[in-house]
């Protein structure tokens, strides 16, 4: 374990300090291997921090500025995205492969640095990968940011980190290359094969129980997983859960048996507390709930977390959805667990019925309306691939952080940053109304930004108002967070401000929806990054992975000529096209001049006279009988 | 409508009874001249005369006195004899024909029905590849069926030069074993031999189509092969029946070309679903997702014959035309070289002057 604490200030949780300091990590991104956490038997190659999986958690005070020395020892470049901070002027900390950086090549260290006093936030948040599908290969783990003076610090006595996740047995690149393959043209999800559920304290996560079985993988062994995961409870103390869905897939419901649960947190916005009877979370959505402790404590309670198995195509057999870990008051306790539930237990979470504490009101009407419809197609080279508004994304070919500050000071179009791109004046008010036309689920986040939820619809297509209401204005305190669950056939608007210069992605959180171009990148006041240019090191990364780190979206030094952007693949267009008119001419031709032929074929034989054709037949028959005779006469001599 | 008529079951059919048609007409024809001839008196045998005394265009037969004839009766009881001889003759060849007509369609019915019965579970699993096969199977059939229906309007004459040749020299009279069992055997190994051709060529189409699919073609396709028979033996002339059969010919062979470029289809389909690893109840669907885009020419989010619900229309278009709203390299070329193959094979048939050496005008 070489990740350590900054000797300046040792910000352990519930610590206070009020010395703005350096929180630094050194992160080796490496490989794990033997790893099996949950208990299935299947060991797998993870993506870990200094060899082990799961990496650990970081636990970092406001004050402090979190400064990760992630170095890459794996054999495709990665990065960490520090999933919901700001980055302010600093874009080019976010770590969105293609957006704000290259990727780090193998043996080379990215310094992040997140200057949290600047940002001022302060609550759960996580950081994984951003590259490929690392964070779905396990490079992934919770961030927890705290305020001396938090909203709600003397509601509780202590707290846990409740980290959930998805589990495959395949890795990424292999599950990817099935899913975006011409036998998938439904783009059936790789499903996980196992939820995960495993705990945190400060910044250990905390071992298994002691009667766990002494079947699992050595590599993940110091850490509790699911059934072998309990939370240690002591009656009458009320302790805040912050849990955090770091799949890369499946959504969650979480609820304790046995106990009540106040949401005050989410996505890092504390909230009034909220009693809810279970919480759906989608992959990278946070919440933070307040557990008062029971004070009978003849008994150990189950805490559940099940996947929400409709979003897979095909349940596959002998999948268990749901991870079950536990409370316990006394390890010499049997465990009360009151599952299975009823199917209309498995109810989406309403985010709009939390208030934050800190009111703000929901900003002026937007200056700009970006519509952005999801859907998902078969495309023109048989793929699967998810589309914005008819459009499936691609990484443009020179991060558009890089093109940003290039062209700064020209007033360069829209186009140049390629498909899928919003360039957004300083400080105007956005709106996001995103539509889901899929069939599916989907938790779209937003980098560098929280959004306010102005309004949801659940069909947007609908004429009726109670369920397709019109966009209010003047709420007194809508909620903020920066992923968001939109259902089928649901549209959220989302609005904000673009008080942060750079590029920022707009994306589904689940893994192979972003891989198959479920994003898009808002643009954002440029002409404010006049001066600012991303750091040597950065670029001098792109070279080293042979990236072009000049030019439009395209490479081209000319903003606006986009040839060889990157595209596609596009819509199939069906019906008559040139090709197919021609081939079925082709076909109508062939057979017209087939039957000229039989017919011509029929006449000319036709003008032999009856006795012509007699005399035919005798010649005929004539032949085949000398010919039968010569060869019965050969049989016979022979 | 798909279930109760297939189409090239009635066209094949068809072809046989017309062809049975004819050849029971020639017989008749044949049998009126052997009345004739054997009540003539001496005469040169047919053989050397034949060619003069053909001179009407339907070809029906006159009544050459050329035959052969050992008896001398009186004139007054010859018109009483002939009359009574050809009744007997007559009534031989339609008891042939009958005979015939009956065993072939037991057989063939027993044929079906076993078919149908006891290996119609073979093709459930992985329809797509049977339909391929069977489809390549009747593309292939309807092909000899097709060329061969050319050239059956000189089947009359072959089969009158046949017969004739058969009585050639023979002593044709009701004592006579030979002349006396000719009449009924002939046509009904003639019958026979078309049905069981029939049956195999029904046979080899209706794989994968379903056993209601047969009969009432069947049935459609023998009365209308006999009727249209029946009327070029008794009215039409051989132009007629040249431009009939070039007609005939001609829709056979588009059915034919459909059908290949259909089991060229559905082998391709066959390969994707495998390829996607589903079952044939999923793959059924139009657009995007529903076939494969690797060597697509055209593809129409609509008018899909295979659709059970709205594909009715389409699927009589596709019988005929064979259409599909899914057109692949494969299908498209293999429809082009069906036709292709149609005129190469009837080029060099031309080339050679070979009228009659392919087989199914009538055997040899």
């Amino acid at each position: 374990m070489r990740a350590i604490l900054s000797p300046v200030l040792l910000a352990l949780s519930g610590a206070v300090s009020v010395t703005a300091g350096v929180h630094e990590v050194w992160w080796n991104l490496s490989y794990a291997y033997d790893v099996s956490p949950d208990g299935l038997g299947v060991s797998r190659r993870a993506i870990g921090v200094n060899g082990t999986w799961p990496p650990p958690p970081i636990s970092v005070s406001v004050n402090d500025t979190l400064v990760v020395h992630a170095t890459n020892y794996l054999d495709h470049p990665s990065s960490l995205h520090h999933h919901g901070m700001f980055f302010n002027k600093t874009a080019w900390y976010d770590g969105a492969v293609g957006v704000t950086q290259c990727g780090i090549p193998y043996g080379q260290t990215f310094t992040y640095e997140i200057d949290i006093p600047r940002s001022g936030q302060w609550g759960t948040y996580w950081v994984h990968a951003h590259s490929s599908g690392q964070y779905a290969d396990g490079l992934r783990a919770p961030l927890v940011i705290h305020h001396p003076n938090e909203t709600h610090a003397d509601k509780y006595d202590d707290e846990y980190i409740v980290v959930l996740g998805d589990w495959y047995h395949t890795e990424h690149d292999i599950l990817l290359k099935h899913f975006i393959s011409i036998a998938n043209p439904g783009g059936a999800e790789p499903v996980p094969n196992a939820p995960l559920m495993y705990f945190a304290h400060g910044d250990t996560y905390l071992p298994p129980i002691a009667s766990a079985a002494p079947t699992m993988s050595p590599s993940t062994s110091h850490v509790g997983f699911n059934e072998n995961a309990t939370l240690p409870f002591e009656p009458g103390k009320t302790y805040r859960l912050r849990i955090v869905n770091t799949g890369a897939f499946a959504a969650m419901y979480f609820w304790i048996d046995g106990h009540e649960m106040r949401v005050i947190e989410v996505d890092g916005t504390d909230v009034e507390p909220y009693p809810v009877e279970r919480l759906s979370t989608t992959v990278a959505q946070r919440y933070s709930i307040l557990v008062t402790a029971r004070n009978d404590t003849n008994s150990n309670w189950a805490i559940h977390a099940n996947m929400d198995y409709l979003m897979f195509d095909k349940v596959p057999k002998g999948l268990n959805p749901n991870a079950t870990a536990s409370i316990t008051y006394s390890s010499s306790n049997s465990l009360a667990d009151l599952s299975p539930v009823p199917m209309e237990f498995y109810q989406q979470t309403d985010d709009r019925i939390f208030v934050p504490s800190i009111v703000q009101p929901q900003l002026p009407p937007p200056d700009k309306v970006i519509d952005l419809e999801a859907v998902f197609n078969t495309m023109d080279d048989g793929t699967n691939h998810a589309l914005f508004n008819s459009k499936t994304f691609n990484m443009p070919k020179v991060p558009t952080l890089f093109t940003q500050t290039q062209y700064a000071a020209q007033n360069i179009s829209e186009m140049a940053f390629g498909e899928l791109a919003f360039t957004l004046d300083h400080l105007s008010v956005v709106d996001i109304v995103v539509k889901n036309g899929d069939v599916g689920k989907h938790p779209f986040h937003i980098h560098g930004h929280k959004f306010q939820i102005v309004n949801r619809s659940d069909n947007y297509t609908s004429d009726d108002p109670t369920i397709n209401p019109p966009l209010k204005e003047g709420q007194a305190n809508p909620i903020r967070r920066d992923t968001i669950q939109v259902t089928p056939m649901q549209s959220a608007t989302l609005r904000f401000v673009a008080d942060n210069p750079g590029a920022w992605l707009f994306h589904c959180h689940i893994d192979w929806h972003f891989s198959s171009g479920l994003a898009a990148v808002l643009v954002e006041a440029t002409p404010q990054l006049t001066g600012v240019s991303v750091p040597q090191f950065v670029r001098d990364q792109c070279a080293v992975l042979k990236l072009p780190t000049q030019g439009n979206a395209a490479g081209n030094q000319d903003p606006s000529n986009l040839k060889g952007l990157p595209e596609g693949p596009f819509l199939q267009i069906l019906g008559w096209r040139p090709k197919g008119i021609g081939a079925m001419f082709g076909c109508v031709l062939t057979a017209a001049l087939g039957m000229a032929t039989v017919t011509w074929y029929a006449i000319s034989g036709h003008k032999l006279t009856d006795e012509q054709l007699e005399e035919e037949v005798r010649r005929v028959r004539a032949a085949k009988k000398s010919w039968k005779s010569v060869v019965a006469s050969k049989f016979k001599a022979s | 409508m798909p279930n109760v008529f297939s189409v090239p079951i009635f066209f094949i059919v068809f072809r046989e009874a017309l062809e049975t048609a004819i050849i029971i007409s020639v017989l008749l024809g044949v049998v009126e001249q052997i009345a004739n001839t054997r009540l003539g008196g001496d005469s040169p045998p047919v053989t050397e005369s034949e060619k003069e005394k053909q001179n009407t265009e339907s070809g029906v037969l006159e009544a050459p006195p050329s035959l052969p004839s050992n008896d001398g009766d009186d004139a007054s009881s010859d018109e009483d004899k002939r009359k009574k001889l050809l009744r007997k003759l007559r009534i031989q060849i339609f008891v042939g024909s009958g005979v015939g007509l009956l065993v072939a369609l037991a057989i063939g019915a027993a044929f079906v029905a076993v078919w149908f019965t006891k290996a119609s579970d073979l093709w459930k699993k992985s329809e797509q590849l049977w339909e391929g096969t069977f489809a390549l199977v009747a593309s292939t059939l309807i092909f000899v069926v097709g060329i061969t229906m050319l050239k059956m309007d000189k089947a009359k004459v072959k089969w009158r030069v046949k017969l004739q040749e058969a009585f050639d020299g023979k002593n044709v009279d009701n004592r006579t074993k030979a002349g006396k069992w000719a009449l009924v055997i002939l046509p009904l190994v003639t019958i026979l031999r078309e049905g069981m051709e029939g049956v195999i060529f029904v046979g080899g189409v209706s794989l994968g189509q379903p056993a209601t699919s047969i009969p009432l073609p069947a049935i459609v396709g023998i009365i209308c092969g006999l009727t249209v028979g029946y009327i070029i033996y008794a009215f039409a002339s051989r132009t007629t029946l040249t431009i009939f059969l070039a007609v005939m010919t001609n829709l056979i062979l588009l059915i034919g070309s459909g059908l290949f470029s259909k089991s060229i289809g559905n082998f391709q389909a066959y390969k994707y679903n495998k390829l996607l690893g589903i079952d044939v109840e999923d793959a059924i669907g139009n657009g995007p997702g529903s076939y494969d885009v690797r060597g697509n020419v055209w593809h129409l989010d609509c008018c899909n014959p295979e659709r059970r619900i709205d594909g009715q229309g389409w699927l009589i278009f596709a019988a005929i035309f064979g259409w599909s709203n899914n057109g692949s390299l494969g299908t498209i070329l293999g429809y082009v070289f069906y036709w292709i193959a149609v005129m190469v094979t009837l080029f060099v048939l031309k080339r050679r002057g070979a009228l009659f050496t392919l087989e199914g005008t009538g055997g040899s």
